[in-house]
């Protein structure tokens, strides 16, 4: 590609899309069928995306059957004779539009058919018009031509003749994968005896001009899949476009790495009998390397459907439903999961498809339903699969049925027997196949069963243990602040303030080598998951043992050994170490090198155990130990990490990785990041020795009464780092330890390249660093601190908390007074050796590594841009109310109001009576309001009173993670400004429920553009790999401002590990973002801000050299206001005042305001001091000015050999396309809330004037009356309009966040149906939806509304005649709510309000529940309530009561019949209604009750 | 929620003996408090993130580490981490003007955590309990070490060194070891059986001290070239600052350190040839700090008719000020338990001459006005004063090493007359010769002491290892 050079590498893009299908149950083929569909896909455009022009679209398809009347057409003018449909071949190609290298690919390709004995009966041109396409886009489309192809041998079987035709395509696949230039160009959409797929980087409304067959009366079929895409990149790419071979996929697959990796593994033992050993070797590798994730599912699922293997079986196996936890499961059923778990792991993440083999077409969701999938039904026996409903009008008299997909259901259209087959059929057909539960009971190892251990493990006395200690590098903070607190409290100690230590790859102590290895995690592409909340989808549960032949299954494949933890105690290893069943032995294998002056023995040793695991796979062992217990004075251990990544990608390199099971016994795995590590590259169970013998140590030397039993903290032990362990896969958004395992999720600072390749192969290294005889060095000092030093104590570690022989932190006593000194002081002399000494301290940080490039004169400081036009560029992080003190909060406000900057309201919504400036001019209101994943306090009039609207995604402390405010933290006014009650704590989910996926963002700026058309919107992302392509996407989806956090700032309170070891520095994160934007020519018309330890006008500099319109300061301003990093925020006792809601501590707060300014001020100075010294006026021609920084040269042994040029690269543009130069473009001017307002006006101008409406709606009118709501609440602010002032009927099928943020004195009522996120942050209005009168369905049958409905709502009332679908009224904080059945996850979260629910739930309801009420009617299945938040009671009076009135108004909204039937027989039907009482508002409640009567 | 011990618990103080009562002795007059108020005074450090306490002592002691364990009811483990970072807390749980505690976070806005008397008590607890024993190590090495000096800094040193195998031998000029711990500071602040257990227990490690052994004048610097393997000085800097005025010859003008000096030596029962006595005398100290507080306490002890401490500074304010903003030091005015037996206190006073016949009757002063910002003083005019004095003891604090030996012996010397050694090896100029504590240093706190013959004693330490190796 263009830039190697760069940070941008394109296999972090990703995609996400819309995906439907319209099929005749019947068979019945027209091409109707095809035109509806088209219409489909131009209907979902919004979820696909345009580039910088809006003509060049991401790509767009469609797949059929192949049009056999319109061949048989043309062959027929031309004489030639068409065999029957399914006796021939159609290819799909594309192929280079330059003249030589189409000849070379098409004479290649006829080689090919040549010598798998097929004739080429006919090439066609296929017909296109590209005349709606932007001219510059023209060269890069491909030369499109489809080829009729017969076999010589006449193949009866089609799955036959398709095997065949798929070698085929294989074996020239191979061919020009070695020719670069024809792999980049040549692609075969399709080659099948039965579809055909249409489809190019298009956009969704030009794909039926583009191609004119899809319009041609003769083109037919029963079936048409569509897909439009939405990428986060735009360069041309023609494959890149769905459908598939097989598949159409909404999704992303989390897991790819391993998945790839432990396919490679299988691929050495397949065997099949409908591929010959030749075919075989065409066929692998199975997959190609640049392709997309997608395309490589779809590969998987071709090659095992051409085995024989039952599509739909294929589908369950790959996307496994959740099942380990789940109690209600059928034997048979979980038996097959089981079994089919041993076999193969789930390829992992949110995902949404649609597959076909052209037999049938089935649809599935991911575990967690995190895609939409709706489904209509017609009378005339038509199904509608889509993304959404009211994809194309229908009329409501002809629908027989409508739903949605739930998660991990399946469903499929089975074309022989004409019907539509749902879950519980397909399901039970396939489980019952064979006898899986028996081939468990007969083959399936759990530890219980494992003979008794031959050998005793050895323990560790205490002299050797100090010396393992050092030897593995445990400092005194890892026992005692890390280790000890996980045995007393199962689990991982908390912190808070970010972390400002050095990088492993800076520091000057020696670090683990898990230090340089940084966690993934989800943002926007896909979600993270709350591994506490939704346990029931989590799992641990892993296998020991060979992988079988993928292509044919046996009894015996199950023949492994089953564990339920990857962490085995010293009981089990020994075990296994022992085992000796079913031919099944073990080996140990010990890892050391020999420690000399000489270099390269580390290196040695690892081709050593490679070839030691060689030898042993030769001789049959099944799993290999490798062990590290072994170690003296001159032979050191291989770090486990090393040992056990070098072994996986040996054996995956030789196809035998499968072959063994890999268990790492070692002295250098205590904490979670350890594990997690190990696990990832590779790993399959681990034994963490020493950290049980350390653990032992601790019950023995301490002396206090309370000490819990040795077994106890073991266990607990164990429990904190599966917890741990759950946290870190939950926060790439992955479900289960197997497709963990071996995934990769890591990227690496400060190792190199060639290192990475041997021994971490594929892993994401940008800036070089260490070698392995680095690391050997690195390993060595701890060896010889433990074997050659004179005995000293163990290190102080430092890391969690300063110390002085500890690491190095920028913020420290000195650094911490000089700042706090030198604002209080307004001394800029002060100021200056605060800087300088935090300049020279951050050795902890990339930019420490650079040095100003001075290539311009310098000028006087004079004529740089005045600081006043500069202050505007600050704003401070996002810290709620609610985390800081009302003090804290509003001194930030004031100082940022008064400078002109913009402090950050934080998740904790704010105070109405901040809204009013105050008399002496100050303004406490925060410039920027920022909605995170709670929604806490946002409502309509909360943004409203926004300059900046700032959507957290993720935050640098905790990314991928939720937060949590202790109920002790929430005292009433925390509680009123939160829409909560006092005392009970408040989650924040770790995704926004209303953001799976980048179209979904898009979505939500979209709502909140339309909530606040005069505020910016802003997306908050965390430095990864690949945040450059995620931010390209956000541009995309027109947020105005993309701010980019830094792993190391944040203030919040996180799991020491996440604070530590997740996420990047800014310096990654932000030039990935600046190139890629540049490279994309999106730069311009978005404004980049950074933050993270952001501290000195240098770090500013840097930040705006590196591409920053903006900088954010939180910990400094902190401290300016008192703060003395106390590192204990978490805990309600900070003794300045500020991370407390404490009243007695909140009047020890003592900041003032006048010291941010300064704080400030003295940032400014530095900066226009440094722009003087560089020549450089303006801080616009600072930005992405690379040319002003180069790296710094040095010769530290570890920092010798970083490479940052690739930060520092930089695209040739015209210099205004550095920076921010202009807005995002309006789109919200089609929005049919304009011709509403126009209806209202005499309302908006006397709300005691009344209007009624009527209107039509669709699917592509989305947030329909966010902007009237907006415009009641800019009139009249929180004393808003009566209930009912304005009623508008609407008749149709609603877009996506119908009513979103819709203010009081709104009704707002539906008949037909509508869409995801309905009622979104409702703040008072009233909706109302109903079938049309026409339907004849059954309405409390039927889904009426789909995913996400009520997020984040506040107040209002909801009268829903129908079901809804999963996740609903997640983190309802006030509404009242009636509706006929629920999906999955329902009341998630929830803290307010009530939900009346007449139906039935999905699973997992009330997870998390910590406020409100909800009323369930019926019968119901208790095993679907998550009862560790939620009580069941039996209602009382005042219940009936409420209910009553619910019931009533429902009956006269809706006129539901079911509302009517209850209520005509209450008498009765009370007795059918569960109350379910959160457990947190019941203590509460309780608590009070006793206050009150005592 | 859980109230953490910083808002449940106010700072409590040991109680003191009665003025009356402890005016009759020169013992310790401070109490212990209970195990009970001891944990919850400890439970009132927050274990700070960025432990400022743990900063400003010289020794970085683990303060928020040992306060832990204090309030866990581990006493043990309180012990041991204390005594990683500190050879001696009995003297600096008494004496040490405690940099700690003014920097402490909760100090921010309340009492600072009494870090100093559980520093006190954890030690005392732990020879009570019997934690403290000597711990006797083969000798690993036959190198053989001379400490010159037995004061904090020579004596941490030469712990230091015999814990890590060598042969340890420490000269002593007088005839108890200890130093200014002995024969500095009064007894009512530190009583010389605390030092005196100590002693034992390096004994028993295996120290060899040898009292009454001068350097220069007993033995020389050859000979201790020539029979040790490496030579620390820690001789101290025990050469008093003078005032050289009108008068200055008068009898009744005395060096604080001599008048100290000779109480402590009575009360140990020693010889002295020195006999200055306060009883029924109008006493003057001249100097304001912690020496002048010892005269004065000694002074009343001994039956002074009146008491009176003049200090060259304004009087210092009652509360921080920008000068001294947390977590600086602070030197806002401070009453100590001798000035509260009794004394008066003027600031911003300059003697300017002594007057009488043969002996000292008054002390002529003038009142002075300090410049903050030139750093200097003026006389005020029209402010002469004459005191009546009979006794008047000099505590300006301390000048330089007293050098017995010649130093024509090649070690060099710094221009303000300390022994020059390396800030960061202690090497004189001299091979093999060390020094280390306030005679390299200059006039410090005994907590800068040790914290020097510690870090000298690693650089010993490694000095012979490399010569070993070569």
């Amino acid at each position: 590609m263009i830039n190697q050079k760069g940070l941008y590498d394109k296999k972090f893009e990703s995609d996400a899309c819309g995906i439907g299908c319209i099929a005749s149950i019947d068979g019945i083929k027209n091409n109707q069928i095809i035109s509806d569909s088209l219409t489909m896909l131009e209907n979902m455009s919004h979820r696909g995306a345009t580039g910088n022009n809006k003509k060049i679209g991401d790509g767009a398809g469609i797949k059929t059957q192949i049009p056999h009347k319109l061949l048989l057409n043309e062959l027929s003018k031309k004489d030639i004779r068409l065999p029957s449909p399914g006796d021939y071949g159609l290819g799909m190609f594309f192929f280079p539009n330059n003249t030589k290298d189409y000849n070379k690919s098409i004479k290649l390709l006829e080689e090919t058919f040549k010598k798998f004995n097929f004739k080429i009966l006919y090439k066609r041109d296929v017909p296109t018009n590209d005349k709606d396409l932007c001219p510059s886009t023209l060269n890069f489309i491909p030369k499109i031509e489809q080829w009729i192809i017969v076999h010589k041998h006449y193949i009866k079987n089609e799955d036959n003749l398709d095997r065949r035709l798929y070698v085929a395509r294989k074996y020239y696949e191979n061919l020009i994968i070695v020719n670069s230039s024809l792999a980049r160009s040549v692609y075969i959409p399709s080659l099948s005896s039965n579809t055909v797929v249409y489809k190019g980087q298009l956009t969704t409304h030009q794909i039926r001009n583009f191609y004119p067959d899809l319009s041609n009366e003769l083109f037919e079929s029963c079936f048409s899949i569509v897909h439009s895409r939405f990428s986060t990149n735009t360069f041309p790419s023609w494959k890149l476009a769905q459908p598939f071979r097989f598949i159409s996929h909404n999704g992303e697959i989390n897991t790819l790495q391993g998945n790839l990796n432990s396919l490679k593994s299988a691929e050495s033992r397949f065997e099949s009998k409908f591929f010959t050993n030749e075919e075989l070797n065409i066929i692998r590798p199975v997959t190609s390397s640049d392709q997309s994730d997608s395309a490589s599912l779809d590969n998987l699922i071709e090659l095992l459907s051409f085995s024989d293997m039952d599509i739909d079986e294929v589908m369950m196996m790959l996307i496994p439903e959740a099942w380990d936890n789940d109690d209600t499961m059928s034997k048979s059923k979980k038996s097959f999961y089981e079994f089919k778990s041993s076999i193969i792991e789930p390829w992992d993440g949110p995902a949404a498809i649609i597959y076909t083999n052209g037999k049938s077409i089935g649809s599935i969701l991911d575990r967690n339903g995190l895609r939409p999938m709706r489904y209509t039904i017609t009378e005339d026996n038509k199904i509608i699969l889509a993304s959404e409903t009211g994809v194309i009008d229908i009329d409501p008299s002809q629908i027989k049925e409508k739903g949605n997909l739930r998660s991990g259901k399946i469903l499929s259209i089975d074309f022989k027997r004409n019907k539509v087959r749902f879950d519980d059929e397909i399901k039970n057909t396939i489980c019952n196949k064979e006898p899986y539960d028996n081939w468990l009971k007969k083959n399936r190892i759990t530890t219980d069963m494992l003979p008794r251990k031959k050998s005793k493990f050895k323990k560790i006395n205490d002299f050797d243990l100090d010396i393992f200690h050092k030897v593995f590098g445990y400092s005194k903070e890892d026992i005692e602040k890390v280790i000890y607190p996980m045995t007393e409290n199962s689990s991982e100690p908390i912190g808070s303030m970010g972390n400002d230590t050095p990088l492993a790859v800076l520091s000057k102590k020696p670090k683990h080598i898990s230090n340089y290895f940084k966690q993934l995690f989800a943002q926007v592409t896909n979600p993270p998951i709350d591994p506490i909340r939704e346990r029931g989808v989590m799992s641990l549960n892993t296998h020991l043992g060979n992988i079988s032949n993928l292509l044919s299954q046996k009894d015996t494949d199950c023949q492994n050994i089953l564990l339920e933890s990857p962490i085995l105690d010293d009981e089990n290893i020994e075990k296994i170490r022992s085992i000796d069943v079913f031919n099944l032995q073990s080996k140990t294998i010990n890892a050391y090198y020999k420690v000399d002056k000489k270099e390269g023995n580390l290196k040695k040793a690892l081709n050593r155990l490679c070839r030691y695991v060689d030898d042993a796979i030769d001789d049959g062992y099944e799993f290999i130990i490798i062990s590290d217990r072994f170690l003296d004075s001159s032979h050191a251990p291989i770090p486990s990490l090393l040992s056990c990544a070098c072994i996986h990608n040996h054996l995956i390199r030789t196809g035998r990785r499968g072959m063994v099971g890999l268990v790492i016994e070692s002295g250098d795995v205590w904490e979670v990041h350890h594990y997690a590590t190990l696990l990832s590259f590779g790993a399959n169970a681990v034994n963490p020795y020493l950290a049980f013998a350390t653990i032992k140590n601790l019950r023995e030397s301490n002396s206090s009464p309370n000490i819990k039993k040795l077994k106890t903290l073991k266990r607990n032990y164990i429990d904190a780092i599966n917890k741990g362990l759950l946290k870190v896969f939950s926060k790439i958004g992955i479900s289960t330890l197997k497709s963990y395992q071996g995934s990769q999720l890591f990227e690496i600072i400060g190792i190199n390249k060639n290192t990475v390749d041997q021994y971490f192969t594929s892993t994401t290294s940008r800036i070089e660093g260490l070698d392995i005889d680095d690391i050997e060095r690195e390993n060595n000092k701890k060896h010889f601190h433990a074997y050659k030093e004179d005995p000293t104590d163990l290190s102080v570690g430092g890391l969690l908390s300063w110390k002085k022989e500890g690491e190095k932190h920028a913020f420290n006593p000195e650094t911490i007074s000089l700042l706090q000194h030198s604002t209080i002081k307004n001394d800029y002399n002060l100021f200056k050796q605060y800087s300088s000494k935090v300049n020279h301290l951050n050795k902890t940080s990339i930019r420490s590594k650079f040095d100003f490039n001075f290539i311009n004169d310098s000028i006087p400081l004079s004529e740089v841009e005045s600081s006043k036009n500069i202050y505007r560029r600050f704003a401070t992080g996002a810290m709620s109310f609610g985390s800081i003190s009302h003090e804290a909060h509003s001194n930030l406000a004031i100082a940022m109001n008064r400078l002109g900057g913009r402090s950050n309201s934080g998740e904790g919504g704010e105070d109405e009576a901040r809204f009013k400036i105050k008399k002496n001019g100050d303004n406490l209101s925060s410039a920027i309001k920022q909605i995170a994943s709670g929604r806490f306090g946002v409502t309509i009039n909360y943004l409203n009173n926004a300059k900046e609207i700032q959507i957290k995604m993720a935050q640098g402390a905790k990314p991928g993670e939720g937060g949590q405010l202790p109920g002790h933290k929430v005292d009433d006014w925390i509680a009123r400004v939160r829409n909560s009650t006092p005392g009970v704590g408040l989650i924040s989910p770790p995704p926004h429920h209303d953001i799976y996926s980048i179209e979904d963002l898009s979505q939500l700026i979209f709502d909140l553009k339309n909530a606040n058309r005069d505020a910016e919107i802003s997306v908050k992302l965390v430095s990864k790999s690949g945040v450059g392509t995620i931010a390209a996407g956000v541009a995309k989806a027109k947020s105005d401002k993309i701010l980019i956090s830094g792993y190391d700032g944040g203030t919040g309170a996180s799991p020491i590990s996440s604070i530590q070891h997740a996420g990047l520095p800014w310096e990654l994160g932000l030039s990935e973002t600046q190139q890629t934007l540049m490279k994309n020519g999106l730069r311009s018309r978005v404004k980049l801000q950074v933050d993270g330890q952001i501290k000195t006008g240098r770090d500013l500099a840097i930040a705006s050299i590196l591409g920053a319109d903006e900088w954010g300061i939180s910990t400094a301003a902190l401290i300016s206001q008192g703060c003395i990093m106390m590192r204990k925020c978490h805990l309600n006792t900070c003794p300045v005042g500020i991370a407390t809601q404490d009243k007695t501590l909140r009047k020890r707060f003592n900041g003032e305001v006048d010291h941010m300014i300064t704080l400030i001020h003295f940032l400014t100075e530095e900066l226009r001091e440094i722009m003087a010294s560089l020549g450089i006026r303006k801080v616009d021609d600072l930005i992405g000015n690379t040319k002003l920084l180069k790296p710094r040269k040095n010769q530290y042994w570890k920092t010798k050999n970083l490479d940052l040029n690739p930060i520092l690269f930089s695209h040739l543009d015209k210099p205004k396309n550095y920076y921010n130069s202009s807005k995002q473009k309006d789109y919200l001017s089609g929005q049919l809330d304009y011709i509403l307002l126009d209806k209202v006006k005499d309302t908006l101008e006397n709300p005691s004037i009344k209007t009624n409406i009527s209107i039509k709606i669709r699917n592509t009118d989305r947030a329909v009356g966010t902007i009237l709501s907006s415009e009641i609440s800019k009139r009249f602010g929180s004393n808003t309009i009566n209930d009912d002032s304005i009623n508008i009927d609407f008749c149709g099928s609603a877009g996506q966040s119908f009513g979103a943020f819709g203010s009081k004195g709104l009704t707002l009522k539906i008949e037909g149906d509508s869409n995801d996120y309905f009622g979104k942050g409702l703040s008072g209005a009233k909706l109302i939806i109903k079938p049309p009168k026409k339907s004849r369905f059954i309405a409390n049958e039927n889904i009426i509304i789909g995913n996400v409905a009520l997020y984040g709502a506040t107040s209002g009332s909801c009268f829903i005649n129908g079901k809804a679908g999963e996740r609903f009224c997640v983190r309802n904080s006030g509404v009242d709510v009636v509706v006929e059945g629920v999906g999955d996850n329902a009341c998630e979260y929830m803290t307010g309000g009530t939900a009346l629910i007449l139906g039935n739930i999905g699973k997992n309801f009330g997870a998390g529940m910590s406020g409100g009420i909800a009323y369930i009617y019926g019968n119901k299945n208790l095993n679907n309530f998550n009862k560790s938040s939620i009580d069941l009671v039996d209602i009382d009076k005042e219940d009936i009561k409420k209910i009553k009135i619910l019931l009533l108004s429902h009956k006269k909204y809706t006129g539901s019949l079911l509302a009517s039937f209850i209520m005509d027989d209450i008498k009765n039907q009370k007795n059918n209604f569960t109350k379910v009482y959160p457990k947190e508002l019941r203590r509460v409640k309780e608590k009070n009750k006793i206050q009150i009567n005592g | 929620m859980v109230k953490p011990g910083f808002i449940k618990y106010k700072k409590k103080n040991p109680s003191l003996t009665k003025i009356d009562k402890r005016l009759k002795n020169y013992s310790e007059f401070q109490s212990l408090l209970s195990d009970k108020d001891l944990r919850n005074q400890s439970d009132r450090c927050m274990d700070c993130g960025t432990p400022f306490c743990h900063s400003s002592c010289p020794l970085g002691n683990m303060i928020p580490e040992f306060n832990s364990a204090v309030s866990d009811n581990n006493w043990k483990e309180a012990y041991e981490i204390l005594v990683s970072t500190n050879n001696f807390p009995e003297f600096t749980g008494r004496i040490c003007p405690a940099p700690c505690e003014h920097s402490c976070v909760l100090g921010i806005n309340q009492d600072p955590v009494s870090i100093e008397n559980i520093e006190k008590q954890v030690i005392e607890k732990a020879f009570l309990k019997g934690y403290v024993k000597p711990i006797k190590k083969r000798k690993s090495s036959n190198k053989k070490i001379a400490v010159v000096g037995s004061g904090p800094a020579g004596l941490a040193c030469a712990d230091e060194l015999n814990k890590n195998g060598y042969q340890v031998t420490v000269y002593e000029k007088d005839e108890k070891v200890g130093g200014l711990l002995r024969f500095g500071i009064p007894d009512f602040k530190l009583e010389k059986k605390v030092i005196d257990r100590r002693i034992k227990i390096l004994e028993e490690e295996g120290i060899n001290f040898l009292t009454e052994m001068c350097l220069g004048k007993n033995i020389s610097i050859e000979r201790l070239d020539s029979e040790y393997d490496a030579v620390i000085l820690c001789i101290g800097s025990t050469i008093p600052k003078d005032i050289i005025i009108e008068g200055r010859d008068l009898s009744g003008i005395h060096f604080a350190m001599d008048f100290l000096t000779m109480q402590n030596k009575i009360n140990s029962k020693l010889k002295t040839d020195i006999n200055i006595n306060a009883k029924d005398k109008n006493v003057v100290v001249l100097g304001g700090g912690d020496t002048g507080s010892d005269c004065i306490g000694t002074s009343n002890r001994q039956g002074a008719k009146s008491v009176l401490q003049l200090e060259l500074m304004p009087r210092p304010p009652l509360e921080r000020d920008e000068s001294m903003m947390w977590p600086l030091f602070s030197s806002t005015l401070k009453t100590t338990s001798s000035h509260e037996e009794g004394c008066d206190r003027k600031w911003g006073v300059m003697a300017k001459e002594f007057v009488g016949n043969s002996r000292i009757e008054f002390v002529k002063t003038v009142d002075i006005s300090w410049d903050k910002d030139k750093k200097s003083f003026y006389p005020i005019k029209n402010s002469e004063q004459l005191i009546p004095c009979d006794l008047l003891l000099i505590a300006i604090g301390y000048d330089k090493p007293n050098l017995f030996f010649d130093d024509q012996y090649s070690i060099e010397m710094s221009p303000n007359g300390t022994i020059l050694a390396n800030e960061k090896n202690y090497l004189t100029s001299r091979k093999k010769f060390f020094s280390c504590g306030d005679s390299r240093r200059g006039q410090s706190l005994v907590v800068w002491a040790i914290k020097e013959g510690r870090d000298c004693a690693q650089s010993v330490h490694k000095y012979l290892k490399k010569k070993q190796l070569t």
